[in-house]
């Protein structure tokens, strides 16, 4: 018994890198047998390579990576101060709910990318079209959750703020929004891997510079190892910021933290 | 009383509150329909709801200018999306069941699924089309994609927090793992699944106009693809209003299937 104990351990601890492998040996022999799938990786890591040599647009591969990462943040703090400022109308004020939030609920199920077309209409190709299409898919979960977080606020604390005369700006400011703030950044958190995949999207439909703008390069001169070098990075690029915020949200909500 | 509280205020003026609805949709109407009427935003820009009802009815009967009537249009969208949707269901849902219940395919899968799953949908675009060409079949894998990660994600955690008494009680009454796989740990994880598939229908619809960049010949992302080549935002309002309100009717008809079929929701935490 004890000894099967010891395989079943030792097995759990060797699968991950047995699948790993299999993943590597299936990629070589796919693109060993068949190049025009999937390069190899040996291609795809000297092409990785061949990007800082040769920039491509002008901007080393670390720049498009750079230039996707400042669209979106500049349209998530666009999204986090106006949405946290809306969802705070509609999960506070019910007349806010009732004139506002009907209209936001009747947008809402417009996916972010069914904009681009009319986005790109009224604003052409520049920056600020890529910004809004971030912004308009980003705002949808800050707004959400602002919401619902103020919609739930303990009717106990409430009561206790009136019981000590606070005002309504200090039952707003003191009381409900702290209380709303886990929920908040849970929509921050949100947001952020939303933007980073609609930015994706805005840049594959015309940009010059940024991860998208990689794929449809790779994807128009049949260059399917840059193809396959920004699909990596943008994974690896989304992953760390998923690392990032909830390092973030750990610093700020200690109280947080993973039962 | 904490619930009586809520009920009162909704109570003390819900027609008020009620009525401030209609007003603020009504508004955001009229305001959208001045403002072009009167020429504010050019019509070259934006076209008016009024425009827009008009062309709903012609559009159901005319081609132009995208080469198909908006039946057509939606019909194919449903089909690609639908299809995309329920591979992924019935691929992810078991994968995370099973990934969730027996550790040897959680350590052998798990590392496989975080590397893709950082990787967005839209980016699969270009290898799809080498792999599968463009048509139903690439459209339909992007798709899968949007819709596999939630069903995995949700249908491991959901049986991952099966509660540990009701698996004990199942253990004294002599049962197999796998009989308490099938019988306590699925029925337990489905709110949680259900919530996965709710974010999978909304994934395979929104990433519907993505897909439908594919070089497709119908769909309703196509449909504003086309209203953007020929400067039409009337047909892209439309196609974006045809768009949202299938998304909601779908989530509609999933919460009530969701009510059906999980009638223990509350219990199971």
């Amino acid at each position: 018994m004890k000894q099967r104990n010891l395989f079943l351990e030792i097995l759990y601890a060797v699968l991950p890198a047995v699948s790993i492998a299999c993943l590597l040996v299936l990629w070589m022999g796919v693109s060993g047998n068949r190049p025009d799938l999937i390069p190899t990786p040996a291609e795809t890591w000297s092409r990785f390579a061949d990007t800082f040599d040769k920039p491509i647009m002008r901007l080393s591969f670390f720049g498009h990576i750079l230039a996707s990462l400042r669209r979106v943040m500049t349209a998530l703090l666009i999204s986090w101060s106006a949405g946290i400022l809306f969802g705070i109308l509609i999960g506070w004020s019910r007349t806010g709910k009732s004139v506002f939030g009907s209209i936001f609920n009747m947008l809402r199920p417009i996916p972010p990318l069914a904009w681009i077309p009319l986005i790109t209409i009224w604003f052409g190709i520049g920056e600020t079209p890529k910004i809004l299409i971030v912004v308009i898919g980003s705002i949808v979960p800050v707004i959400v959750n602002t919401q619902s977080g103020m919609e739930r606020v303990e009717q106990l604390y409430l009561d206790v703020g009136t019981v000590f005369h606070a005002n309504s700006r200090q039952l707003l400011f003191e009381i409900a929004v702290p209380s709303a703030l886990p929920t908040i950044l849970a929509g921050i958190k949100t947001s952020i891997s939303t933007g980073w995949m609609v930015v994706l999207a805005a840049e594959m439909l015309g940009a010059k510079s940024g991860v998208g703008f990689l794929i449809t390069r790779g994807m128009d001169s049949g260059d399917t190892a840059l193809v396959l070098v920004a699909m990596i990075a943008i994974g690896i690029v989304g992953a760390l910021l998923a690392v990032f915020i909830s390092f973030v949200e750990r610093m700020i909500c200690p109280w947080l933290r993973k039962k | 009383m904490d619930k009586k509280t809520k009920k009162n205020k909704f109570a003390d003026g819900s027609t008020k509150y009620a009525l401030l609805s209609v007003l603020g949709i009504a508004g955001f109407f009229v305001i959208w329909q001045l403002l072009v009427v009167s020429g504010i935003i050019n019509s070259k820009y934006l076209a008016a709801p009024t425009d827009i009802i008009k062309l709903f009815f012609v559009k159901i009967a005319e081609t132009a200018p995208d080469g198909n009537t908006l039946q057509v249009n939606v019909f194919s969208s449903l089909r690609v999306s639908l299809l995309g949707l329920f591979t992924a269901l019935i691929l992810g849902i078991p994968l995370g069941w099973l990934m969730g219940w027996y550790r040897w395919v959680d350590r052998f899968v798990t590392p496989l699924f975080e590397i893709i799953r950082p990787i967005p949908p839209i980016s699969w675009i270009p290898l799809t089309i080498l792999w599968l060409g463009i048509g139903l079949k690439a459209q339909a894998f992007i798709i899968f994609f949007s819709a596999f990660i939630p069903c995995v994600i949700n249908s491991y955690t959901g049986i991952k927090q099966t509660s540990p008494v009701l698996i004990n009680v199942a253990k004294t009454f002599g049962a197999t793992n796998f009989t308490i796989f099938i019988k306590v740990g699925i029925p337990s994880s489905l709110p949680i699944t259900f919530a996965g598939i709710r974010v999978a229908l909304g994934n395979s619809w929104s990433t519907l106009v993505a897909a439908e960049m594919l070089a497709s010949s119908a769909g309703l992302g196509y449909m504003i693809l086309m209203g953007r080549a020929f400067a039409r935002p009337d047909i892209i309002v439309l196609g974006m209003l045809v768009i949202g309100v299938i998304g909601a009717i779908m989530t509609a008809l999933l919460e009530f299937a969701e009510k059906k079929i999980v009638k223990w929701g509350g219990r199971t935490r």
